[in-house]
């Protein structure tokens, strides 16, 4: 997956030499690992799966079904490596391993099915009206990882081109939750920026993908959306997961350009909280006391979980959450194909929220992941956007909840 | 998952399973690759089923079970230790706690809390975050290693300079016995009538029984604490300070060494601001009553001054001090930012001998052609000679292990121990007869096969023996990573 041409080990996996052997075992990732800490099982540990990847590389042993379930429980949240005082990257040997698997073993069909439509925007917004139609009728299972309440209508709002930012709008999140990328334009224009949306010529990032180990199709969906957006200015998402994947184009496609466009891309937060300045004071509504969940993709792989608060600051008072980082489960895909796991996954985060209800009073989670949202809201939580509660406080919006 | 999980054939696991559930009994090829192996350097080890009992009677019942087929056990905790503790020898059943991390009760008033084996060392405090209360043994691996390894392994620390290693900090343990019955050792408050089993049973490597229920001592959290930043252009300047701070009548919290490749591997990890060019850095921690902390804390700067220390650093709030720290603790984690393997002693010599033992030690790598990385409790003399290394090049694991030899003979010579926290395990067996006489070992022989009389708890471990499995010496494949 990575561009980097350092030597590999030519083996079964064929990874990267250098990664592979820069873990010596020491196990200080384990503790920060969501799966272990759920199953005490080495074999869902960071460690273990480096000593199963290599053992499988070497020849040593098979990738039989054990195995695979060791790869495919990874929630590739990439907490070890914030862990790890050797900076293994482990989530290049994980990536790089599922797209070793992926050339000999099928994708699940389901997933396949998901991914196909996750490319395909009118399609994914045609499929999401008749579900949010049988939400409002009471006909889906109410533990489906969806939204609290679906748009009924299309939710795309008219592209504006030349603004001083683009904001990638994604799959999922513009069919799913357009409330949130609004509010996210109306922060931004409050700030003085024009906004351009990258919409459907854009897409789908690929993250799913690339977990997936699918790198084939994860590369043109990056080259889909760099050549969607060529204007040189800052590309912001509001997406944690996607902006991890936007940020790694540079090594998944291995180019110049791909990687001066990674450099133009910045969480939105990060954008707003390097002038922070320039927020307009809030003029309605009372300070709330929020609850700060660090999606993972924003503080392990992209470590800026700190601009998250210092945009909320003037607006709300963040609490913080005991568990230091620990993922909540979402994974992207992952609550869907391990649905067992992510659950006892999360049953970790939401005693932790609990803990810190229990002794801050505070009722709403924010949480700059769509997928995390979901997550936690289908566990009874209300969730909401960092930039949902600012857009509120400078204009009075009702932005729309999640969950309850 | 339930429709992948075939039946067993074999009748151990069959046994295994119907004891505690077959989500609970793992026997492929990956879980006895894993379960192989510890944190240590060692390879070759086998093995045989691995359980993952939830509760003392499940572990009891894995015991007669494997008993019962003549098989040994090995616990296991997190796995992080260095010395092959919990290397499985000959196929045995290897039972690891790590499922058992309830922490049972916490009596704030009486100090005490009694927890499962499995629960995480620093979980332990963070629980008891704002009672003022905290668990003192802190090893480096304290966020991932777990208590159940703790008290196997009696370790120590940094902080156990002045608070002592595990043993004084476990009041009772209540065990599987070798024969699967189940006692409880020790009181929970005074001593025990009689013989200290309790005593006995902490640092036995396992190889008395297994810790199920363990009840620690908790200790008041230091009204003030000064961490101290040293830094010397000589490794020997530094070494001298840690025995004039002593002589001087200055008994820190923490007293602990790093040389200047150890700093240069943390510092991007830590971000702690460690001046790169130094020789070696000291961190220094005092702690106790305001008034008192400040004044050795000045003491200590002037004692180090007058050794030739360079620049004396005080972390001015707790997040500086955690950084200090976080370098410190993830100093063998790092070492891949240097070589990709190490291997490291864990001897313990008079202090006043550290800056010669420590040059002596830097002779011998370098004979080797070796690198070798000093990072240490030098206030109680507990050398971590890290020898780096990339095990990809031919012929160095020869180097590695006679460079080991030699630092193990020259800490000896001066008077030192072989182990001051790690343990002896499979690695350290055999530089026992070096530090024992026939008749001391014959004497612990005996305390064991008191435990243990048939030898089926945690064989080939602690006491040199014949056998040679996952010996350093007979490795069957070429070692990976170590760390401390």
């Amino acid at each position: 997956m990575t561009g980097s041409s350092s030597p590999r080990t030519g083996g079964v996996l064929d990874l990267r030499d250098d990664a592979l052997a820069s873990c010596v075992a020491c196990g200080l990732c384990l503790p920060h690992c969501p799966t272990y800490r759920v199953t005490g099982d080495e074999r869902r540990s960071p460690r273990g799966r480096i000593a199963l990847m290599r053992a499988v590389d070497e020849g040593a042993t098979a990738p039989d079904a054990e195995w695979l379930e060791a790869m495919d429980t990874c929630i590739l949240c990439r907490g070890c490596e914030t862990a790890c005082p050797s900076a293994v990257p482990f989530g290049e040997l994980m990536s790089d391993t599922r797209a070793a698997v992926t050339r000999t073993r099928q994708v699940p069909l389901r997933l396949r099915v998901g991914l196909a439509v996750l490319v395909r925007p009118r399609l994914l917004r045609g499929l999401s009206r008749i579900l949010a139609l049988l939400q409002r009728l009471h006909l889906l299972p109410g533990r489906l990882p969806l939204p609290g309440r679906l748009p009924m209508r299309d939710p795309r709002q008219k592209g504006r081109v030349g603004g001083e930012v683009v904001l990638f709008t994604g799959c999922v999140m513009d069919a799913w939750q357009p409330e949130v990328h609004a509010a996210v334009e109306e922060v931004l224009e409050a700030c003085g920026a024009t906004v351009s949306r990258s919409g459907d010529a854009a897409g789908c990032c690929g993250a799913l993908h690339a977990h997936a180990g699918l790198e084939g199709a994860a590369r043109s969906l990056a080259e889909r959306v760099m050549a969607a957006i060529p204007e040189q200015v800052p590309v912001l998402v509001d997406s944690a997961g996607c902006g991890a994947t936007l940020r790694g184009y540079g090594s998944l496609v291995g180019t110049p350009e791909a990687a001066a466009f990674s450099a133009r891309v910045q969480d939105v937060h990060e954008w707003l909280a390097a002038d922070i300045d320039r927020m307009p004071a809030a003029t309605v509504g009372k300070r709330s006391t929020v609850i700060v969940q660090d999606p993972c993709h924003l503080r392990h792989a992209q470590g800026c979980h700190g601009s998250v608060r210092t945009v909320l600051a003037p607006y709300a008072d963040t609490v913080e959450l005991d568990d230091e980082g620990l993922c909540c489960g979402a994974g992207g895909a992952f609550s869907v194909l391990q649905p067992e796991l992510a659950s006892e996954v999360r049953l970790r985060k939401t005693a932790s929220i609990r803990r810190a209800m229990a002794t801050t009073g505070a009722e709403a989670v924010v949480s700059a992941n769509p997928g995390c949202a979901i997550h936690l809201a289908a566990a009874g939580h209300v969730v909401r956007h960092p930039l949902e509660v600012v857009a509120e406080r400078i204009r009075g919006k009702q932005g729309g909840a999640h969950g309850r | 998952m339930w429709w992948t999980r075939r039946r067993s054939t074999d009748p151990l696991t069959r046994d295994l399973e119907a004891a505690i559930g077959a989500d609970s009994v793992e026997g492929g090829a990956s879980a006895r690759l894993l379960y192989s192996r510890d944190g240590s350097i060692i390879r070759g080890g086998k093995a045989g089923v691995v359980c993952l009992p939830g509760s003392t009677e499940q572990v009891a019942a894995c015991v007669r079970i494997a008993r019962a087929h003549g098989r040994a056990f090995v616990p296991r905790g997190a796995g992080t230790g260095l010395t092959g503790g919990a290397v499985p020898c000959d196929d045995p059943v290897v039972i690891a706690t790590t499922r058992m991390d309830r922490i049972l009760e916490v009596d704030v008033d009486r100090r005490i809390a009694w927890v499962e084996p499995g629960v995480v060392n620093l979980d332990l405090t963070s629980h008891l975050a704002g009672t003022g209360l905290h668990f003192a043994p802190d090893p480096s691996s304290q966020q991932a290693c777990s208590i159940g390894g703790n008290v196997a392994n009696n370790s120590g620390g940094p902080h156990c300079l002045l608070y002592g290693v595990t043993s004084v900090h476990v009041t009772a343990v209540e065990v599987v016995l070798p024969d699967g019955e189940v006692v409880v050792l020790g009181e929970e408050e005074g001593d025990a009538v009689g013989y200290d089993l309790r005593g006995a049973f902490v640092g036995g490597e396992g190889t008395l029984g297994i810790a199920t229920r363990i009840a620690v001592r908790l200790t008041p959290d230091p009204p003030e604490v000064r961490t101290l930043l040293l830094d010397f252009t000589t490794i020997e300047e530094a070494a001298e300070t840690v025995s004039a701070v002593i002589a001087a009548g200055i008994v820190p919290a923490a007293l602990e060494l790093m040389d200047q490749q150890v700093v240069q591997a943390v510092e991007p990890f830590a971000d702690a601001g460690y001046p790169l060019d130094a020789a070696a850095v000291l961190i220094v921690e005092l702690d106790g009553l305001p008034a008192g902390a400040a004044r050795e804390a000045e003491s200590v700067a002037a004692v180090a001054r007058e050794c030739g220390a360079r620049t004396v650093r005080i972390a001015e709030d707790e997040e500086e001090r955690a950084r200090i720290w976080k370098g410190r603790k993830g100093a063998f984690g790092a070492i891949a930012n240097i070589k990709p393997s190490y291997y490291l002693h864990d001897t313990v010599i008079p202090r006043t001998r550290l800056a010669e033992v420590v040059t002596g030690v830097n002779a011998i790598a370098e004979r080797h052609g070796l690198i070798v990385m000093n990072v240490f409790h030098a206030g109680d003399g507990n050398l971590h000679p890290l020898l780096v290394f990339d095990h990809r090049e031919p012929g160095v694991m020869d180097h590695v292990f006679a460079a080991g030899e030699e630092i193990v003979r020259l800490s000896l010579e001066v008077g030192g121990v072989l182990s001051g926290e790690h343990g002896i395990g499979l690695e350290k067996r055999r530089f026992m007869p070096l530090l024992f006489s026939p008749e001391d070992l014959a004497a612990q022989r005996a305390l064991r096969d008191a435990f243990d009389p048939d030898g089926v708890a945690n064989p080939h471990k602690v006491l040199p023996s014949g056998a040679s499995c996952g010996d350093v010496q007979d490795l069957p494949e070429i070692p990976e990573g170590v760390w401390v």
